[in-house]
C-alpha cells in the first residue's frame, strides 16, 4: 500500500510540474499560434525574480512571487515590444517567431548566466516540513504546487472563456483578420497574452524551483515536456493541459516504477503518438467536422 | 609552517636566498613549505632568479565558461590563470612568462571542444592545453592536438583515454589524464566499504548494494564497475536502476528501495542538485543503508540544497584538493583570492596540471608551439618520468597510457599514487572530514543519522 501512495503521490508531483510548465505555453501558443521558444527562459527568469527578492533584497516570501510575476510580465510585455510587434505582419510569422524566441531564450539564458553565475541556488519560496500518508513523506511544498498548478489553469481557463478579454483573445485566434475587422485591436491582444504568458511562466518557474534547483538552464526540460503536453491536450485547450499533465505523469511514474525509471519518458512518448494518430488535433478537442 | 601563508615570490626568493643551486634538491626535498612546497622550488632553482620577462609563453584553457557546467568551468579558468601566476612569480620558464588564454567549450560534446581547441592552437599559438574535465567528447579532440603536436592535459575522467593513448602512444605523446578514469570509482568503492567493515567501524545488515546511475557514460561507467565486481568482493547487486538525467523526482527509485532495503545505495549520478533531491526525498523515509555518491557531493552546492538531509553521506572523488599541509596552504591562498565561496578543489586540477608541466618544460630546456613538435616531445619525456607531489597528492603516470595512477586502486603506496579520496558529511555547515585513504585522513566513519540500529 505504501508503494502505491508513493507512486501515486510521486505522479501527482511530476504531474504538477507538467502543468506549471505548460501554463504560459499553452496560453500563447493556444491564442496566438505563437510558439514561444524563449517560454522555458521565462520560467527561470521567474524563479530568479523570486530569489533576488527574497534572498538579495531581504524582502518577504510572497513579496518574490510577486516580484516575480511583475518581472515575467514586463519581459512578456518587451518581448512584443521589441520583436512580436514587427513580425507580426509577416505572413511567415509563425515560423519566423520560433527561431526569434528561440534567439531570446538564449540571450535571456546569457543575462542569467551574468547577473547570477552557473552556481545552483534553492529557491527560498518554499514551504518547510511536510505530513505522512501511511508511511509516505508528503512535503507540504508539493501540496501547494499540486494545488498552484491546478488553480493557475482553472483561472486561465476561466479568464480566456468568460471575459471581454478573453473573448478578444479567442477572436484573434481563430482569424486574426476577421477580429481586426470587428474592432479587435489585435497588437493589444498579442501584448496582454505575452504579458500574461510571461507573469504564469515566472509564476510557475517559482513553483517549479522551489522543488527542483535554480539553475541558468532549469527551463530546458520543463520545456520540452510543455511542449508534449500542450499538443496532446490540443492547442489553446488548457483545461485540457491540465488534465493531460497530471494523466501523462502518472503513466509515466507507473513505467518507472514497474519497467525501470529509463523506459519512463519513452513510454510517455510511444503513448503520445499513438494518442496524436488517434486524435491528431488534440485528445481533448473535438474532433473537427469535415465536409464529404 | 602553521601562521602566514607563504606566497610564491616568498617561496622564490628563500630558495634563491638560502640554497645555491648545487644545495638546492636535498633543500627542496625537505622543504614541505605553504602550499608549493619543492616541487614549485624546485622550478625557481631551475630558473636560476630569471624574472619572468621575456616574451609570453601562452597556455590555454578550453572550459565551460558557460552552460551547465560553468560552475566548475569558472574554477578551471581560476586555476589556471592563479597556477600562471604563480609560476611567472618564480620566474615562468626559463624567465619567460606564463599567459593564459581561454576559449568556451559550453555545453561541451566534441562538437563545442574540437573547434575551442583548434582556436586556442590557430589564434593563440599555445604551447600547452590544460584543462578541467569536458564531458563527451570521448577523445574525439586528440587529432586535433596531435596534429599541433602540442601538450595537453585534461581531467576527463574517462577510461577510453587508456585504450586511445596505449594504442597509439607514438602519436598521441603529449596527451595525459591528469586525474583516475572514473572506473576506479567502482572497484574502489567496494575496497572501501570492507575496509569498514574490517575496521570494525560498520556491521552490513546484509549483503545487498542497490546501484543508481544517470544515463551519462561517466557515470554508467562506474556503476558497471561496481555491479560486475561486486561479488569477487562479497556483495550482491539487488538493484541496477538506470535514471535519466535532470531528475528531481526520485520516488518509483526510492519505492524499489524501500521494498528491498539493502545495505548500501550507491548512486554514481553526479549532479549535485539531483544527489541533494534523493537525499531530500529519502531522509523522511530512510533504509538502513549506507548512502554513497561520487564527485557531486564535493560540491558546495549539494550541502547548501540539501541541507541537514545530507548529514551523514559518504562520497569520493580521485581528484581534488588534499585537505593536508600542502592542500590546505593553497586552498587558504585560493579563498583569500577568489572569495570564500569559491572552490579551490575543482580548480586545483589545473593548476597542479600546470605546475607539472612547467617544471618538465624548463627541465626540457623550454616548451614549443604549435608545430615544433621536437621540443614537446622532450617535454613530454620529462613529465611521463615525474613523480610530483601537489595539492591533489602524487601524480604519477600509468605507462604508456598517460593517465594518473590512483592510491589505494591501483597502487599500496601513497607516495605513488593520486587518493582516492572518501569524505563523509557530519554536518551539512561544514566542510566535508576526509575518512580515507590513509595517512590523509581528517576524520574518523561516523554512523549517518538515519540509520538508528
Amino acid at each position: 500500500m505504501d508503494t502505491f501512495t508513493q507512486i501515486v503521490l510521486s505522479g501527482l508531483t511530476l504531474g504538477a510540474m507538467y502543468a506549471l510548465s505548460a501554463i504560459g505555453l499553452s496560453l500563447v501558443w493556444g491564442s496566438l499560434n505563437m510558439l514561444n521558444m524563449a517560454h522555458g527562459a521565462l520560467l527561470t527568469l521567474g524563479g530568479y525574480a523570486s530569489f533576488a527578492a527574497i534572498t538579495q533584497m531581504g524582502l518577504p516570501l510572497f513579496a518574490g512571487l510577486l516580484g516575480a510575476m511583475a518581472v515575467g510580465l514586463l519581459v512578456g510585455l518587451a518581448i512584443y515590444a521589441a520583436v512580436v510587434r514587427f513580425m507580426l505582419t509577416d505572413p511567415a510569422f509563425e515560423t519566423n517567431i520560433i527561431v526569434a524566441s528561440f534567439g531570446l531564450a538564449i540571450i535571456l539564458e546569457n543575462v542569467i548566466l551574468k547577473l547570477f553565475g552557473a552556481y545552483p541556488f534553492t529557491q527560498p519560496f518554499a514551504l518547510k516540513s511536510g505530513l505522512y500518508i501511511g508511511a509516505v513523506h508528503m512535503p507540504y511544498q508539493n501540496l501547494f504546487i499540486i494545488v498552484g498548478s491546478a488553480a493557475l489553469m482553472m483561472a486561465t481557463a476561466w479568464v480566456i472563456t468568460n471575459t471581454r478579454m478573453g473573448r478578444a483573445i479567442r477572436a484573434t485566434a481563430q482569424n486574426r483578420e476577421g477580429a481586426e475587422l470587428m474592432g479587435v485591436s489585435v497588437n493589444l491582444v498579442f501584448a496582454q497574452v505575452l504579458a500574461i504568458g510571461g507573469m504564469l511562466a515566472a509564476v510557475s518557474g517559482v513553483m517549479l524551483s522551489s522543488i527542483t534547483t535554480l539553475a541558468p538552464t532549469m527551463g530546458y526540460d520543463p520545456m520540452l515536456k510543455a511542449f508534449i503536453i500542450v499538443v496532446i491536450a490540443g492547442l489553446g485547450n488548457t483545461m485540457g493541459a491540465l488534465y493531460a499533465a497530471f494523466i501523462l505523469a502518472l503513466f509515466e511514474v507507473s513505467v518507472q516504477y514497474m519497467l525501470g525509471v529509463r523506459f519512463g519518458f519513452p513510454a510517455l512518448l510511444l503513448l503520445v503518438i499513438i494518442a496524436l494518430i488517434w486524435r491528431p488535433d488534440g485528445v481533448f478537442m473535438k474532433p473537427k467536422a469535415q465536409r464529404q | 609552517m602553521a601562521g602566514k601563508i607563504r606566497t610564491p615570490s616568498d617561496i622564490a626568493r628563500e630558495t634563491l636566498e638560502n640554497a645555491g643551486r648545487r644545495r638546492f634538491f636535498g633543500k627542496a626535498a625537505a622543504m614541505g613549505v605553504g602550499g608549493l612546497a619543492g616541487s614549485a622550488a624546485l622550478l625557481a632553482s631551475i630558473n636560476d632568479g630569471a624574472k619572468a620577462q621575456g616574451e609570453p609563453i601562452k597556455v590555454g584553457g578550453a572550459v565551460p565558461i558557460t552552460g551547465w557546467a560553468a560552475a566548475d568551468g569558472i574554477e578551471f579558468q581560476r586555476g589556471l590563470e592563479f597556477a600562471c601566476e604563480d609560476i611567472n612569480a618564480m620566474g615562468g620558464i626559463l624567465g619567460r612568462p606564463l599567459e593564459p588564454v581561454f576559449e568556451d567549450t559550453k555545453e561541451q560534446g566534441a562538437d563545442n571542444l574540437i573547434p575551442a581547441i583548434q582556436r586556442l592552437i590557430d589564434r593563440h599559438g599555445v604551447h600547452a592545453i590544460i584543462n578541467g574535465y569536458n564531458t563527451g567528447a570521448v577523445c574525439a579532440e586528440y587529432d586535433t592536438v596531435a596534429d599541433a603536436g602540442i601538450l595537453y592535459i585534461h581531467h576527463n575522467t574517462d577510461i577510453v583515454h587508456h585504450d586511445t593513448v596505449k594504442n597509439n602512444a607514438e602519436r598521441y605523446f603529449g596527451i595525459f589524464m591528469g586525474d583516475p578514469a572514473e572506473y576506479w570509482y567502482g572497484e574502489g568503492l567496494l575496497k572501501f566499504l570492507n575496509g569498514l567493515g574490517e575496521k570494525g567501524l560498520w556491521t552490513r545488515p546484509n549483503d545487498k548494494i542497490a546501484i543508481v546511475t544517470g544515463s551519462q557514460n561517466y557515470s554508467v561507467v562506474i556503476a558497471g564497475a561496481i555491479r560486475d565486481n561486486a561479488e569477487k568482493y562479497g556483495w550482491k547487486t539487488s538493484l541496477f536502476e538506470t535514471v535519466v538525467v535532470p531528475i528531481s523526482e526520485w520516488g518509483p527509485t526510492l519505492a524499489k528501495i524501500r521494498e528491498d532495503p539493502p545495505a548500501v545505495i550507491a548512486v554514481t549520478h553526479w549532479v549535485p542538485q539531483d544527489l541533494a533531491q534523493f537525499m531530500i526525498q529519502f531522509v523522511p523515509q530512510p533504509t538502513d543503508s549506507l548512502v554513497y555518491m561520487q564527485y557531486g557531493p564535493s560540491l558546495a552546492a549539494f550541502r547548501e540544497i540539501g541541507k541537514e538531509a545530507v548529514n551523514g553521506v559518504l562520497y569520493s572523488t580521485v581528484v581534488a584538493s588534499l585537505q593536508d599541509e600542502f592542500g590546505n596552504a593553497y586552498n587558504n591562498r585560493y579563498k583569500e583570492k577568489y572569495g570564500a565561496s569559491a572552490s579551490p578543489l575543482v580548480a586545483a586540477q589545473p593548476y597542479d596540471s600546470c605546475s607539472y608541466w612547467a617544471i618538465a618544460g624548463a627541465l626540457a630546456g623550454g616548451t614549443g608551439g604549435p608545430g615544433e613538435e621536437a621540443q614537446n616531445r622532450k617535454v613530454a619525456s620529462r613529465l611521463r618520468n615525474m613523480i610530483y607531489r601537489g595539492t591533489l597528492g602524487t601524480t604519477r603516470w600509468f605507462i604508456p597510457e598517460q593517465a594518473a595512477t590512483p592510491y589505494p586502486d591501483a597502487t599500496n603506496d601513497p607516495s605513488l599514487g593520486m587518493p582516492h579520496q572518501y569524505l563523509q558529511i557530519e554536518d551539512h555547515t561544514k566542510v566535508p572530514g576526509l575518512i580515507a585513504p590513509s595517512p590523509y585522513e581528517t576524520a574518523t566513519f561516523k554512523m549517518p543519522p538515519w540509520i538508528k540500529a
